[in-house]
């Protein structure tokens, strides 16, 4: 637990922590936010709770006041060590199942999102989307082929989650460190290009 | 459990949240009297600071004596190291206060801190905020601009393509 056996010299900044950045992987339920995490992190998957607000979506939108409300929600994580001075942190979010979901903790910040699908049950994904949509922050729509099959072709599923087409859809397959690896640097890929956008702007 | 910002001041009243200190229990007898007896509400004529409390007892933020806010700029990936200060002061402090000071002897993130000792992550901010505070731990506020950076995004970049 206590690791103190290192020089007791210098001053507080003698062990410089590491820059922390981080990685959103959203999702419903299920679709192997928790798999992902752990095929590539350094650790095994750590769960915390978590506070997280949410607002009532979908069938109760006729309501003008959506109802917000806070709820305690467990949260799995990971980390890879890119060098010594920067360390990537992948949040997965909990699932939520007909609830938007405002996890402006984990998002702000971030580099970007991977939004896990699950191609049976697409509209799982929808808050997530509508989220990173929202608030501008690069994603990447990952279908998790599960079994080797996907229930629809890409083409399809774009057009049933109305993404833009700038946005990449992909297939990868959560149990593989490989897969997931190639899938994070897609979201690394846009959020490159954003930024290097950005840099010309100014 | 409980934890006593001073530990010079080691009453049973001072070891006693505002809103806990409903019944006496009269002397306390040790550490973490008052923290046992909140978790069991109404009964608090018990005053065996040692009885294990069962998993879930507490409400969370009664360590925080209530407090939720305030600690909005430590993000969970924020890292987080004890100073010597921390390392000094360690056999001082209570409870999870000395768990987060004897855990973070290596930067960790405050996420980590909260898996790690399973503490709900808004009650490792609100500590970590006050020892940091203290001079207990030093607190290295993400970069709030990396994310965005071309340079820290192809070191990322690099870092992801050397896995295989």
């Amino acid at each position: 637990m206590v690791s103190a056996q290192s020089a007791e010299v210098g001053g507080p900044t003698r062990r410089r922590p590491p820059l922390p950045v981080k990685l959103v992987i959203a999702g419903g339920f299920g679709v192997g936010k928790t798999t992902t995490v752990g095929s590539i992190s350094e650790i095994s998957p750590l769960t915390t709770e978590a506070d997280m607000t949410s607002a009532a979506a979908g069938i109760d939108d006729a309501s003008q006041v959506p109802g917000k409300r806070t709820t305690t929600v467990a949260m799995d994580f990971g980390c890879i060590t890119i060098d010594e001075s920067l360390k990537l942190y992948l949040f997965g979010t909990p699932g939520q199942d007909r609830f938007g979901f405002m996890w402006d903790d984990l998002a702000i910040g971030a580099i970007g999102a991977l939004v896990i699908v699950d191609s049976r049950r697409l509209d799982d994904c929808y808050p997530a989307v509508d989220y990173f949509e929202r608030l501008g922050l690069p994603f990447v729509v990952a279908v998790n082929r599960f079994d080797g099959a996907v229930a629809h072709d890409l083409p399809s599923i774009r057009w049933a989650l109305a993404v833009d087409d700038a946005v990449p859809l992909i297939t990868f397959d959560a149990r593989d460190k490989l897969s997931v690896r190639d899938a994070l640097l897609v979201v690394l890929d846009r959020a490159l290009a954003k930024a290097r956008a950005a840099q010309t702007e100014r | 459990m409980t934890s006593d910002k001073t530990p010079t001041e080691r009453t049973a009243g001072a070891l006693v949240r505002p809103f806990l200190s409903g019944p006496s229990d009269g002397a306390g007898g040790a550490d973490g009297a008052g923290g046992a007896d909140g978790a069991r509400g109404s009964r608090g004529a018990d005053d065996r600071a040692d009885a294990p409390v069962p998993d879930g007892a507490l409400r969370p933020f009664l360590l925080t004596a209530g407090r939720v806010a305030g600690q909005d700029s430590i993000a969970i990936e924020t890292q987080v190291v004890t100073t010597d200060s921390g390392r000094t002061a360690v056999d001082q402090l209570g409870f999870e206060r000395r768990d987060i000071v004897s855990l973070c002897g290596n930067p960790l993130s405050v996420a980590e801190i909260a898996a790690q000792l399973s503490l709900h992550l808004g009650v490792v901010r609100v500590l970590v905020g006050d020892l940091s505070a203290d001079g207990h731990l030093s607190v290295y506020l993400p970069n709030a601009d990396a994310s965005t950076d071309v340079d820290t995004l192809l070191r990322v970049i690099r870092g992801l393509r050397a896995i295989g």
